[in-house]
This record gives structure tokens, sequence and C-alpha cells, in this order.
């Protein structure tokens, strides 16, 4: 983001009578001198872009911003910032809010970088980490609990689940992106939990458009459907509240970021339009390799890429944008809200009779602005051969993975590669791991392929630079692991540990007990800095990896049943014996008195017949 | 012998055969010695001090490690409080009366409507609870005087006797202060006597007018905690709320009941302080702002202001737009109106909670109020079977209303269009808070308000305290812990407080006091842990103990049982001996 955009404009048009508005005037200045800053409106803007990727994929961005003065954030005087929220930041004390709802994993191998640096991006799950004011560490820690609590509210997500066990305090990785000038920053705490097994579905997203001063009737947010967005190959979901401070004239606003990024894969999007049931492809729509000399009329070697895939907005999503949002206008200037990032030599046509202009930017990108009560389509036909879609080089790939086997111990393998040529990476990895996975930590190894020779001197093999670990404490807190390290250019470095899976209490575990315990994802910060190969600023980069299962030693629930009868079965016959030992008699074999079974129950019967005939 | 002896003898082990059977037994089996009687004795010991430690040491280690801790309750005072049998409600009213100096004789004046009003209290003769209206008598200025009026807030009025020559005996009350003129035809010396008997048959229908309201109001509030508590099975099932609801008042001999049960149905509960959100709800995104903080500081502060000694209330705001109603109210055109109607029933489902952001985290009870502005096409939009045919007001929640622009609406709403809405939810806020409607004095109305609050967080609070003092008693399960046991003891203390101010007359400490025996009362009540034991069944606990208690009990019980069939045996064999 451009400071520029911060400058809040004004969007109320003037048409509302001229009578009516001086009277107001007249009054308000007569009156009340803070009437003046009432009537300065929030601003909002909402922006789409739609980015093809390789292999057929379309990334959709929605991008949805509002801010609005501090001061009236503060008398709880809401206008277009969501009340819901506001009043639970306020609550709470929270001075800056990241919430992110994610699901699927992003593809960096075939999709490049992420958007936006990463910035938007979530662990699978629910991650939430927020800068708290609270005078210390257990008041910061009370409201931590109130806000998850009253999130959890708000977004019908079990974030009330977040508690100290899942609580960390990141030291390196995490920096506030606010302006404080009056907080005093020692009196901000930041917190950060993760929930890496909440399923992100639907009945997040409908809190999340209610958000939204359109709520998903007017603009693009029209586009947002559950269906669509939940069968995404990945989808993330982002909420950022902060204030932002001008610095030339020192007024606050306070700004709600709201984003969603979300890939689609066009052919099963188009697939999903033809039939909502999958079903195999007819022969006729197959495109075979003819090249391979093994292939025949029976067989048929799909040959992926060989066209561009045609779509439109209305195939892809089920529906056109209806009309624009009123609030996203301004009167001096187009505003692009529907923006096109696709290569130059693909053709991108709207649908006949429609009025709405297309403009290009500088790289590239055609953008379009809406007009009222109007439907938006775009159509990007069929192509032969494919373009390629501009691919962004990340700045470094992660993959994190167990290792070992047994139900006692494990280890973990984080391989992080660099592909650049020149630069080196500096970045922080930080690591949230629940309290029964306790790693030992003289086992954090870090290795650097390929090794550098033996001639670069004792430390030229040593990554790590700097390392923060907080122990767990047995269902009280998890660990936490922070470790700055610098990736050379166009190696790898390959970080390994081993840890001991701990035996939980019975009533700890959750129902689907065999199905694994899942590990937060592990947040990779890059900071902003300067590349040293050609001085370009590098914005501040974040990549996650994802989550992990671990798989813990799990009883058979049926077990503190068995066991109660074990024991007693045991104690009684221990009872038993000592009892009959210490009371019985003991006589030689011949001095025992037989029991006559047939006479005792001639006895009994004879005493039954006895008694009936009384 | 016969058979029966015979079998006996059979099924009984070698070492506990008699000495006498002995000769029956098969011949190929030789007898084992006789036992020695240390032997004997020893085995009876044995099994005596298996059964000692059974009973004396097992069962009370069972006993301590199973039981529920119940913290001891006042169950005795509970109840008393419950039935309103420890405070005799009193409200005890200072109205002084200033006569001017050429008036004569206004003791004796003020010991006729004193007598008269006495006279009229019919509900002392029947009825405990009861207001007792009395006079100071005072000359002007003489305020200073009165040692029981030294503070102001306790002179519940102020009469004021103005010599008036034109319109005969009429009244006037002030809207912004506690005083009531009362002018009268200023006494000619032939009929002095007539004029100052007139005088005080009018004060005392005055003074019966002023405040009848609020005691049939009060009375009503004290009734249900006379009356039989709810049964117990009403109890255990319902929250004490709506047990309370549920008790029907038994029939009054005024016609107003209805009236007042219509009114305090409206009513929130009370809480020091409350939440009001107001919301801009529009059908479309115009008007997009509104001049809410000026209108709110104009046209509502002062009155938030004068109700700060009873509560105290924090204000947001917010503008909704797109937002539509229920789906399932649809307003209906009306030709002769030229106006979308909505019908009576329609209003209750109006509020479109699904989608509504309504809801409010702060913990002080949210009231809402809802200014609804209509999609064009549904404009204007009314309420004919309505009091008022643009706005209405939802019990114990809050107050809507309508607000119909002209078809090129304004992007922005000033103060000045907000002024006939922001009065209407004055309305709606004082009548939430069970503000009387009658007498036009403003601290007339809030003094009864803190009264009627003050016997409301007194009923509540005693009658939680019964709630609790039944549920306790009807599920001996249930674990009562340390907490809930000092918390009754506080909440009775504070009730005593309560009930003390209330006799000196000064009510807001009253309320105040109320108001913790309240929150005590129901801390107490509703307890987490209290509840955790209940459904733990006992088939369970069974289940968890006889794998053990079943195979040691079984040797334990049959040893004594041979024990003491061997010494009934021994005892028969001594006296066939003798």
């Amino acid at each position: 983001m451009t400071p520029t955009s911060l400058v809040s404009r004004q969007w109320l048009p003037s048409s509302s009578p001229p009578l009516l508005q001086l009277l107001s005037r007249l009054l308000s200045t007569l009156l009340l001198f803070s009437l003046a800053g009432s009537t300065v409106a929030d601003t909002y803007d909402e922006t789409l872009l739609l980015q093809p990727l390789s292999g057929q994929f379309l990334l959709a961005s929605f991008n949805f911003r509002s801010h609005g003065p501090i001061q009236a954030f503060n008398k709880q005087m809401f206008q277009l910032f969501p009340r819901s929220l506001g009043q639970i930041l306020q609550y709470t004390h929270t001075r800056e809010l990241h919430l992110r709802f994610a699901l699927g994993r992003w593809d960096s191998e075939l999709w490049g970088a992420q958007p936006d640096d990463g910035q938007n991006a979530g662990g699978t799950g629910v991650e939430l980490w927020a800068w708290v004011e609270a005078d210390n560490d257990v008041e910061a820690e009370a409201r931590w609990t109130s806000l998850n609590n009253a999130l959890s509210g708000l977004f019908c997500a079990s974030l009330n689940f977040i508690d100290s066990t899942r609580t960390i305090r990141p030291v390196m990785s995490f920096s506030p992106t606010g302006d404080y000038p009056t907080t005093n920053t020692t009196r901000l705490f930041l917190l950060h939990g993760t929930l890496p097994k909440e399923p992100v579905c639907t009945e997040n997203l409908t809190p999340f458009l209610k958000l939204l001063p359109c709520k998903g009737k007017f603009g693009i947010s029209t586009l947002l459907d559950g269906h669509k967005l939940f069968d995404a190959s990945f989808q993330s979901m982002s909420i950022d509240v902060r204030p932002i401070c001008s610095a030339t004239t020192g007024e606050c606003d306070i700004e709600i970021q709201q984003n969603i990024d979300m890939v689609l894969d066009i052919s099963r999007s188009l697939q999903r339009k033809d039939s909502p049931v999958p079903r195999p492809r007819d022969q006729h729509e197959l495109i075979c390799d003819a090249t391979k000399s093994y292939g025949s009329t029976e067989y048929c070697y799909p040959l992926d890429n060989s066209f561009d895939l045609p779509w439109s907005l209305s195939d892809l999503f089920g529906k056109s944008i209806l009309g624009r949002c009123p609030f996203a206008v301004r009167s001096d200037q187009e505003v692009a809200h529907v923006c096109i990032a696709a290569p130059k030599e693909r053709i991108v046509s709207l649908p006949e009779g429609s009025d709405v202009t297309q403009k290009t930017l500088e790289d590239g990108r055609r953008c379009y602005t809406l007009r009222d009560n109007q439907p938006f389509d775009v159509f990007l036909p069929k192509q032969e051969p494919p373009t390629s879609p501009h691919r962004q080089e990340p700045l470094l790939y992660a993959e994190r993975s167990f290792t070992g086997h047994g139900q006692e111990h494990g280890g973990v393998k984080t391989v992080l590669r660099n592909p650049s040529t020149t630069d080196a990476v500096e970045v922080v990895y930080l690591e949230s791991l629940p309290w029964f996975m306790k790693p030992y930590l003289h086992t954090l190894k870090a290795e650097l392929l390929p090794s550098p020779p033996p001639s670069a001197g004792k430390d030229a093999g040593k990554v790590i630079s700097e390392l923060y670990y907080r122990p767990a404490l047995d269902r009280k807190r998890g660990t936490q692991l922070e470790a700055k390290l610098v990736v050379p250019p166009n190696s790898v470095v390959i970080m390994t540990y081993d840890f001991e899976k701990a035996v939980l209490r019975y009533t700890e575990y959750p129902p689907d007990a065999n199905r694994g315990f899942d590990v937060a994802s592990a947040v990779i910060t890059i900071p902003p800095h300067r590349r040293k190969s050609d001085g370009k600023f590098v914005p501040a980069t974040s990549i996650r990896t994802t989550s992990l299962l671990l798989s813990l030693p799990t009883p058979d629930f049926s077990m503190p049943y068995n066991v109660i009868i074990f024991t007693s079965t045991i104690m009684a016959l221990a009872f038993g014996s000592i009892f009959n030992l210490l009371v019985r008699r003991f006589v030689a074999v011949d001095e025992v008195q037989r029991m006559n079974l047939k006479a005792t129950i001639k006895g009994w019967i004879g005493k039954l017949s006895k008694s009936k005939e009384e | 012998m016969d058979a029966n002896t015979q079998l006996r003898d059979a099924a009984l082990p070698p070492g506990f055969q008699d000495d006498t059977n002995a000769a029956a037994a098969e011949a190929t089996y030789k007898n084992p010695p006789p036992e020695a009687p240390e032997t004997i004795r020893t085995r009876s010991w044995v099994i005596a001090s298996f059964w000692i430690v059974a009973i004396f040491l097992g069962l009370p280690l069972w006993h301590a490690t199973t039981t529920i801790y119940r913290a001891p309750l006042p169950m005795q005072e509970m109840q008393n409080w419950s039935e309103g049998k420890l405070c005799k409600t009193e409200f005890p009213l200072l109205v002084e009366v200033e006569a001017p100096p050429s008036f004569p004789d206004a003791e004796s004046l003020l010991k006729t409507v004193q007598h008269a009003l006495d006279d009229a209290n019919d509900f002392a003769a029947h009825k405990p609870h009861h207001l007792r209206l009395r006079l100071a008598a005072k000359k002007a200025k003489s305020a200073t005087e009165d040692p029981k009026a030294d503070k102001d807030e306790n002179v519940a009025c102020l009469l004021r006797l103005l010599p008036d020559s034109r319109n005969g005996f009429n009244h006037t009350v002030h809207s912004s202060s506690r005083t009531v003129d009362i002018h009268y035809p200023p006494p000619s010396s032939s009929s002095q006597s007539s004029i100052s008997a007139g005088l005080a048959k009018f004060v005392a229908e005055i003074l019966e007018v002023l405040f009848w309201q609020e005691q049939e109001l009060i009375e009503h509030l004290l009734l249900p905690q006379t009356s039989n508590p709810g049964s117990l099975n009403a109890l255990s099932s319902q929250s004490v709320d709506e047990s309370r609801d549920k008790k029907t008042p038994p029939a009054r001999p005024r016609a107003l009941t209805a009236d007042i049960n219509r009114r305090m149905s409206r009513v929130v509960k009370y809480s020091p302080s409350y939440h009001l959100t107001f919301s801009l709800f529009t059908a479309t995104s115009t008007p997009a702002s509104w001049d809410i903080e000026s209108a709110i500081s104009q046209y509502l502060t002062p009155l938030l202001s004068a109700l700060s000694s009873i509560s105290n209330f924090t204000i947001s705001t917010q503008v909704q737009y797109y937002a539509s109603i229920s789906s399932s109210v649809t307003p209906t055109y009306d030709e002769q109106l030229h106006a979308w109607t909505l019908k009576k029933e329609d209003l209750s489902s109006f509020i479109n909670s699904a989608e509504w952001p309504l809801a409010s985290i702060s913990n002080d009870p949210n009231l809402n109020f809802i200014l609804y502005i209509p999609h064009p096409s549904i404009t204007p939009l009314t309420i004919p079977s309505a009091l008022h045919s643009d706005s209405f007001l939802l019990p114990q929640w809050g107050g809507v209303t309508i607000l119909n622009l002209d078809q090129n609406p304004a992007e922005h709403l000033s103060h000045v269009t907000l002024k006939p809405a922001m009065e209407t939810f004055a309305t709606h806020l004082l009548a939430l808070l069970g503000a009387p409607p009658h007498p036009a004095s403003l601290p007339i109305r809030l003094d009864s308000l803190t009264r009627q609050r003050s016997a409301e967080v007194l009923v509540s609070a005693s009658s939680t305290l019964g709630s609790l003092q039944r549920l306790v008693n009807a599920l001996p399960s249930i674990s009562i812990p340390a907490t809930v046991s000092t918390s009754v003891k506080d909440s009775i203390r504070h009730l005593s407080l309560a009930c003390e101010e209330l006799r000196k007359g000064s009510f807001v400490k009253a309320l105040e006091m109320g108001r913790v025996a309240q929150e005590e009362a129901e801390k107490a009540f509703f307890e987490r842990t209290m509840v955790a034991q209940v459904y733990f069944p006992d088939e369970h606990k069974l289940a968890v103990y006889l794998p053990l208690l079943g195979p040691v009990s079984v040797p334990l019980v049959l040893g004594i049982f041979r024990e003491v069939k061997r010494v009934l045996a021994e005892r028969r064999t001594r006296q066939g001996i003798s």
C-alpha cells in the first residue's frame, strides 16, 4: 500500500438540497463546533484483481478497504466501520488486529509468489494476532481471551479455543503495521494464536460479508458465494484493522481492510457449470498427445495447457457483478473496480451493449469502472497457442514435513530454498508447537547445501544467527521457537529437530483421536530490506508452510471401565484369598466332610413337597 | 434327626461340624480333631476386625471421598426474605408545603390534610405495604429548620400555596422541578374556615393524584412477594424471572391492573448502566450519514444526565445500508391513505435479526433505537393501527421509528430532521426504563422511578434467594460451593441495609444497596459449578463400585454368617448339655 492512498477523501456528493445544507451548516457552526468533524464521511474502496496463473488457474483477489477518523471510532459513532467489530476492539483495547482464515495450499512452484507478498495469507485454519493495549501481561492475557471469545461469536469460528496453550508472543516475526504516535509502545502486547484444525466454511464467510457496507448486495462482493469460494484450490480471507496517521497533520484514521484471495481451477469451475456432479470427460473433449508413439485411438495421453480455456466471470462465479457499491465511487475521478492482469496477448472482451470503459494501466492491467445498476461481466475467449502468465519468482521456497517413525519420537524437517542466484535472504522462522509435541532443542540443526568449502572458515556453515526459544509447560503453554537465519543465494537450508510425543490424558483427546493432531503452519517472515545486488527495496514478505498432522499414541477409549474391572477383580481375588486363609480351618484330606450332592438335592425336594402337602 | 438337620450338617464344611453330629458323618472319613478354643477365638477376632475396618474406616473414607460439598446456607432467612417477612417495605414521602405569610393557620390546614390523607389511605388497613405521605409543615423559607428536610432529595414534592383570586382552586406542575403551585381564592374574612376546609380537601386530592400511579405500581410489584411462592416444579425448570412472571397477582379491586401489567412488561431489568445503540437502517445507500452526535447531545443528553442518579448510559451509533426488513413482513398499499401500511402483527417480526447486526458486546443491557428508512418503492410506510403512525416500542428491547423521506433524499440527515425521531426515542427510553407517565414534573417522575426501581430490585433479590433456597432443597445432589454461601450472606446483608435506607427515606442509597443484593443473589443462583454434578446418574456409580464391592463383600458376609451359625450351634449344645 502506498502512503498516498491513505489521504482521506470525501465521497459525499453535493446533491443534497442547498437549503437544507445551508441550514445544517448554519446550525452546526452555531451550535456545535465539533459538528464539522462529523460530516467528514468514511472512505471506502473495493477492487477485484483477476490474474491468470500458470496451469489454467485464476487468482481472484478481492480487496475491501475503508477508513474513517479515529475520534468517531473511539466515541463508538460508527459509519462504514462495522460496529460489531469496532465494539469488540474497543472493549478489549485491541489496537491492531489481524485475522486470517485459510484453506488449501498455495502452490508456489506453479503459481509463483503469493499475492501482496503473502501479507494477507494465513496458515491453514485460523490465525489471529493482535496488539492489545494493557498495563501488564496478565491484563493483556485477559483482554486477549475476551477478544477471542467475542470474535468467535462474531465469525462463528472456534476462536474461543485459542487458550494459553495456543497463544505465543512472537519476538522477531511480527511488527505493528499501524501508527502509534500517542500510545506508549511498551503498553502494547503482541499475542498470536492459531487454530490449524478449524474448517473454514460458509458460516465464516457470511459474517465476513456482513462487515462490508454493501453486504454482498452490490458491487464486486456480489460474486462472493460460499459454494464457489470454498470450491477453490486455495482460498484465504483476511481482516486487518489498524490505525494510520498522517505524517503531516498528525490526524489518525482507523482502517479496516478485508481481503479474499482465491485460486480457481478454471477447468473444474467450468465443469461445475456444465454438471453439478463431477463426471469423466467425454472422449471428444479430451486433448490427446498425438506425438507419443504409443498413443492410439483407444488410449489417450492427455495434454495439458494446449490452449487457454475460455472463461467469463459468470461462468466461474455463477453470476455477474451487480451494479456498484455507491461508497466506492469518487466524484472527482474514475475508480478502477475490476482489473485483469492477463498477459497482453490475451484478448479480453466485454459483452455487447455495455458502456464500460477499459483503461490500460502502465503495468498492462486492464481496468474497468462499474456503473450503477448495470451488471458487469468480462469474457476471455479460448486462445491457442496458450499465453504464458507472468509468474513472479518467490523470494524463498519453504517446505516442512515430519520424519521418523513410531509412537514415541519424531522429527521435523524444514527445507528452505533460495532461488535467487545473487542475493542471500535473511528470514525469521517461527514455530508455534502444541505442548504435547516436545522438541529437543539440542537436536536443532541447520545444514547448508551445497555445504561451504572448508576454506571458507568455521562460521561459514553457521546459518542460524539468533534463536529465541520458550519451552512448553504441560497443559499451560506451547513451545515457541523463533530462529533468525540466512539462506545464501542458490542454496538450500535444511533445518531439523527431534521431538518427543507426550501421552495425553483420557479427556484430552478429541472425538476423532485417531485422525491425529494438527500442528500449526510455520511462519517465515522476510523483513523489509534493500536488495544488495540492485538496491531495490523489497517489502516485508511472509510465507507459511502447510500444517502438519501429528499422530500421538492413542489409547483404546473403553479403557477406564476395563481398568476398573481389572483392578477390582485383582483386589477382590487378593482379598478373598487372604480372608479365606485367615478364616478357614485346614484339615487332612481324609478328614474332609464330603458333600453328598444327591442327598442334598433329595433333601431339598423332600422339603419342598412336604411344605406343599401342608 | 430328620432330613432337615442332615441337610444342614451335610452342607457345613468340616471345620464347622458339631461334635455331636460327627458320628452321623460317613464312616470312611475320619473326624477332624476338635479345634482349640484359641483358634476359634482368633477366627472370630479376624472376622470382627475385618468388619470393624470396613465399617469404621472403609465406609467413612468412602463417604468422605464421594460426598458432595454443600456449604451451609441460611435457609430459613432466605425463605423469610422471599416471603417478605423480614422487610416491611415502606416509602415515607416528605411533602413540603410553602404557604404565604398571609395564610392564616397553616398548621391546622396541614393537620386536616394529613387526616384526610390517612383516611383516604385505604391501603393501610389491609395491605402490608403501603406509602405513607407525611407533611412537613413549614412556613416559607424554613426548609433548613427541619432536620428531616435537610437534604433536597428527601423532599418528594414542594407544594406552594399561592392566593389567586381569578380562577378558584387549580394547580400547575412545574416540569423541571419538584414544585407544584396550588392556587386558591384568597380568603375573605367571613368564610375563612370554609376556604381552609376546601383547600385542605383540594390539597389532599392533588397529592393523591400526584402519587397514586406510583403507589399502584409499587403495590403491584410488592404483591407477588407476599403471595405464595411458585411451586417447586415450576422452579426447577425455569429461571427466576420466568417463574416470577408466572405468578399472577390476585384479582385487584382497581381496573388498572392490566394497564400496569402492560407497562411493567415493557420495562427492562434494572441495571446500574445501560448501553444505548442508535442505528440508522436504510433500505438503499441513502442517506449515507446522519448528524447523530449533535442530535444526541442536543435532544438526549439532558435527559440522560437527569437519569444519571438511577443509571448511567453509554452510547454507540451505526449506519447500516441495504437493510431489508424481515421477509415475513410485507407492507400493503392503502389507497385511502396513499401509503404503505404495516399491520400491528407485523411489528413484532419487523426486526430482521438474522441480518441486522444489533448484538452488543458490552456487559450492560443493550437498548436499541432504530431509525428505519424504507425503500423508495414502499415510501411512505406507516402503521395506521398503532398509537403513533411512525414508531413503535419493542418491550424490553428498544424502539423503532420509521422515517419517510421524499423521493430524492438528502445524502446527509441533519439533526433538525432527526429531532422528531430523537424525541420519540426519548419517550421510548423513559417507557423502557419504567418511568411513570403521569405527573408532568420530570424530577417527580424520576424520583418515583427510583422508588419503583428499589422496590423492584428488593423483590427480585428476595425472590432469587427464595428460588435458590427451594432449588437447594429440591436437589440434594447438587454441590454448593463456599462462594455461594458468601454471596447469599452478602445479599441478605445488603437487603436489610436497603430496607433500612428505605425506611429512612433515602431511596437512592436503598437502590444502590438493593442492586448489590440483587447482583449477589444472582451470582449465587447462577453459580456454574452447582450444576456440574446433577447429571451423574446412580447407574454409573453402581457400575463403577459393583466390580469391587461385590467380590469383596461376599466372603465377608459369608464369614460372618458362618460365625453367627457356629455361635448359635454352640449355644444350643451348651443348653442341651445343661
